[in-house]
């Protein structure tokens, strides 16, 4: 490495070295501090919504989050979309509030309101100022309990809708996504990600609000409220605006059959600079005894900076900016993948690197001191991730989707440690095998066919 | 337009005013501000909280893009990626690899006015995060091999922002070089591909003895830690990096603007057109900057904003429109220089973009022709206060050790980061009207139309 350095940087370095030689090797910190998971206070109201109030941090601001139990999943085949529709009604106005209304009187309170789907949840969420959260609180309760659909938006909010997925689609990264996600549940709705044109033209204000009153309800509904808040005050106002929701019924369980094949997709995008891979295929989910080992393999396979694969095909090779493997997780449902955008002329390449990290695990437990740090990063990043006020309530609401009781968090970090190099080894043989795994390519064809052929049979 | 019980809403709304009246001044938040300067010039800010065992350890150093070499586009951000790329005692990966094993995160960026380098660790780590820093600020030792590796990584990075991206770069790469003048502020930042790959050790080496010393730097810590513990490791592990003498900085000043300008782009990725705008903001902590800042509350920040309320609400021209000062790259407390005002928004074809210019200068017009009313002021002043303690408590101790390192970078006072907020105050709708009339001049603003390949989905 220093051969090939110019003269002058040598002789810095020498000179430094010579007034610095008496401190090599970092210093090891002091003694860890103690880390307690943030008190909680949780009750329920006799229509089944759950209450979740966690005093925390020393900024005078609240986030109040209602997490329901209702996403894509309650879609069926010729409604792909209708969720995401009925919630963008949500700030559009309620029985007694105009949209102008429901804005005004947010930004009055130092608030913003996000409304967002995904999977399996919904979230009617906000923040404001501390002295504000019960006007936060009664604003989206009454956001959540009674939407009024206004037929003069629904135009507005489809042609929103049109053009949002239209741009969505002409990513690359969405576009392989898209591809994966329907690979991998062929019949199942985690697997229709974007609706067409056509299907949400068909929705009529009467399909939006059979869809709300057949899915929200009290008994399947969370709230969640993190930071500096009065809790008296707080208490009153969640059981004077949500206590009379109707209780509802239990959450839909439809866990889908996941299915993978080792085959490579392309979808075309002529000129690419880059190509844009997706490999995975679908894991165990959190509830499985293996997933804590799961997750200390993938931070040290690729998903983290230090990781393997980022560590060839960007640190050694240069291939790609931005590579990351991750594990996402539905109820009852996982999958595995590595993510990257890859020079173009490097798409073959970093086909056959990622592929040698994946094999160098399987034969082979990582070392001792490799894993441990990957286990202290992650103990870190628990701390983290239980250190913010949307941080707590995603780690909450985690545990509240996937039925895991309170001592997974408690116990999270000494499971982590528990995490032996021939777990590594033995999770990554038996979950991550290459033979069986998806790939998706967005990228020139014509340009990376020869490179890639002989990793797998070509779908276009 | 809707339905509405209009008995209800007066009732809401009273409630809310007595609300607001009654506890003005409750929940105010003074952030701790603790501020000292080595010999060689290094400053030093601390700012406690215990809420959780953490520290963010930021050290920014007062170099952004703007002034980077003329003949080196994107280098300024080129070099923030060599900062990890080993120093004395750290090895190739092993800044990373250090920060990592020792539990924490760690990340860096290049902005206008300034490149940051981060961590947030357990709080027990301190020591090892102040040694590592200074180690990286002590010198480099980098070979070819590590430059050819970055100079690809960053290539990269352009590819994957902007060069495969629909609507790559657009507005906040490209809206300073249509929007400015002066050649700091309106080249291509990110770098032109030529210019990356063709920068030499010898220029990493140049720009690290030029810029990165002590004297022209800021350490923050935010978090769980004591400060007379704090200062003498500081002082231990940075008290010997020698100063250096600065260059003087070029002039960085914009011309005022005396003419609308209106810019092009075609997008072959893009399937909508987009629109942009960009106004030149009054200069930084100046009355007129605070009125900015409730301007930029008022027009386009929240749902309630008139923008967002005639160009989505009302007209549906659009599903949002967004921006603020300094947008995209930061906020409006941490920049160092002329800065835009910029907002923008995709629509579908058949809108044409004058119609929207026009609802937009509706906007602007009612700010400009009269003085707002009390309930307009009170509301963009709670936003900002709400939007302020946002930004204090965002992404663990940064978002906080940001804004102090900026104020001790910029004007030698991180304290000031507690006068924010009566900064605001101040302001009237006399001098809202005022600067309005001024910076919100059609001919001090720029548009960008961003021209799609086709309108179908």
């Amino acid at each position: 490495m220093v051969k090939n350095m110019p003269k002058a940087v040598l002789i810095i370095i020498s000179l430094l070295l010579f007034s610095y030689a008496q401190e090599q090797t970092p210093p090891p910190g002091g003694t860890p501090k103690d880390f307690n998971l943030p008190q909680k206070k949780s009750f329920s109201l006799e229509n089944g919504l759950k209450i979740t109030l966690v005093p925390f941090g020393t900024v005078p601001k609240v986030d109040v989050r209602l997490v329901v139990r209702v996403g894509k999943i309650n879609e069926q085949e010729d409604e792909v979309g209708l969720a995401d529709l009925t919630t963008d009604f949500f700030k559009e106005g309620t029985q007694t509030r105009s949209a102008k209304d429901i804005a005004e009187q947010a930004a009055q309170i130092g608030g913003e309101i996000n409304v967002s789907t995904g999977p399996d949840q919904t979230s009617v969420g906000g923040v404001s100022l501390s002295e504000f959260a019960p006007q936060l609180i009664e604003l989206l309760a009454d956001i959540l309990q009674n939407p009024n659909f206004p037929q003069t938006e629904l135009a507005r909010l489809k042609k929103d809708y049109i053009r949002q997925l239209s741009i969505e689609k002409s990513r690359p990264q969405s576009q392989a996504m898209e591809r994966f996600r329907k690979l991998l549940y062929p019949a199942h709705p985690y697997g229709r990600i974007y609706p067409d044109e056509e299907l949400i033209d068909s929705y009529d204000i009467n399909r939006i609000k059979d869809f709300y009153s057949k899915n929200f309800s009290a008994k399947i509904t969370h709230l969640y409220v993190v930071g500096l808040f009065d809790e008296n005050k707080v208490e009153i106002t969640i059981r004077d605006n949500l206590s009379g929701w109707n209780t509802g019924h239990k959450h839909l369980e439809l866990v889908p059959e996941p299915v993978s094949q080792r085959k490579i997709h392309l979808i075309d995008r002529p000129e690419a600079p880059q190509s844009t891979i997706i490999i995975g295929l679908p894991v165990i989910d959190p509830s499985h005894e293996d997933y804590i080992a799961l997750q200390v393999t993938d931070a040290l396979l690729g998903g983290s900076f230090a990781s393997r694969i980022t560590s060839n095909i960007r640190e050694d090779k240069g291939y790609t900016y931005s590579p990351r493997s991750s594990v996402s997780t539905r109820y009852r449902d996982s999958f595995w993948m590595q993510q990257a955008d890859v020079a173009m002329e490097f798409t073959g390449a970093s086909l056959k690197e990622i592929f040698y990290e994946i094999d160098r695990l399987q034969n082979q437990p990582p070392a001792e001191d490799e894993l441990q740090g990957i286990k202290n990063y992650l103990a870190g990043v628990f701390v983290l991730q239980n250190s913010s006020r949307t941080g707590i309530i995603d780690q909450l609401s985690f545990l509240d989707l996937h039925g895991l009781p309170d001592s997974y968090l408690t116990n999270y970090v000494q499971n982590i440690y528990k995490v032996t190099p021939e777990n590594v080894q033995r999770v990554t043989k038996k979950l991550l095998r290459d033979e069986e795994m998806t790939i998706v390519i967005v990228g020139d064809i014509k340009k990376i066919k020869n490179q890639i052929e002989s990793y797998g049979k070509l779908v276009f | 337009m809707k339905k509405i019980d209009y008995s209800m809403i007066f009732i809401f709304l009273t409630l809310f005013a007595i609300l607001s009246c009654t506890q003005k001044d409750l929940n105010t938040y003074t952030v701790p501000v603790e501020y000292h300067k080595l010999d060689n010039g290094l400053k030093i800010i601390f700012s406690q909280d215990k809420t959780t065992p953490i520290v963010t350890v930021a050290v920014y150093y007062n170099i952004g893009f703007r002034i980077e070499p003329r003949d080196r586009t994107g280098f300024a951000h080129l070099f923030e990626h060599m900062m990890f790329q080993g120093s004395q005692n750290l090895g190739k990966m092993e800044f990373i690899k250090l920060v990592q094993s020792n539990g924490g995160i760690l990340n860096g960026s290049t902005r206008f006015d300034f490149t940051n380098y981060f961590e947030i660790i357990p709080a027990h780590k301190l020591e090892t995060m102040l040694w590592a820093e200074a180690d990286r600020m002590r010198g480099l030792a980098i070979t070819q091999e590590n430059l050819t590796n970055q100079q690809g990584v960053v290539i990269n990075e352009v590819k994957v922002n902007i060069h495969n991206q629909p609507y790559g770069g657009f507005p906040w790469l490209d809206m300073p070089q249509y929007a400015n003048e002066n050649w700091y502020n309106a080249h291509n930042f990110y770098g032109e591909l030529s210019d990356i790959e063709q920068a030499t050790l010898k220029d990493v080496q140049k720009f690290f003895n030029t810029y990165y010393s002590p004297n022209n730097a800021a350490l923050v810590i935010v978090g769980d830690f004591e400060s007379a513990d704090a200062l003498n490791l500081v002082k231990k592990y940075f008290g010997d990096i020698p100063a250096v003498d600065m260059p003087q900085l070029p002039d960085i000043s914009e011309p005022r603007q005396e003419k609308e300008k209106r810019f092009f782009k075609e997008d072959k990725l893009a399937t909508k057109p987009a629109l942009a705008f960009a106004y030149h903001v009054p200069d930084r902590l100046t009355p007129e900057y605070f009125a900015m800042g409730l301007i930029d509350q008022i027009l386009l920040q929240g749902e309630d904003s008139w923008l967002y309320q005639s160009l989505v609400q009302e007209n549906g021209f659009t599903d949002n429109v967004n921006g603020g000062i300094n947008a995209l790259l930061g906020n409006m407390f941490n920049y160092n220089g002329p800065i835009l005002w910029m907002a923008s928004l995709k629509h579908d074809q058949e809108i044409t973009p004058d119609s929207i210019i026009y609802k937009i200068d509706e906007q602007v017009e009612r700010l400009r022709n009269n003085p707002i009313n009390k309930a307009t002021l009170d509301r963009a002043l709670i936003k900002t206060r709400s939007n302020l303690y946002s930004i204090l408590s965002q992404y663990w101790g940064f978002g906080r050790a940001d804004v102090l390192a900026c104020f001790a970078l910029f004007d030698d006072n991180p304290n000031y980061i507690n006068n924010l907020e009566d900064g605001f105050r101040k302001v009237t709708p006399q001098l809202i009207q005022q600067t309005a009339q001024e910076s919100l001049r059609p001919t001090n603003r720029t548009v960008l139309l961003v021209k799609s390949e086709s309108s179908k989905m």
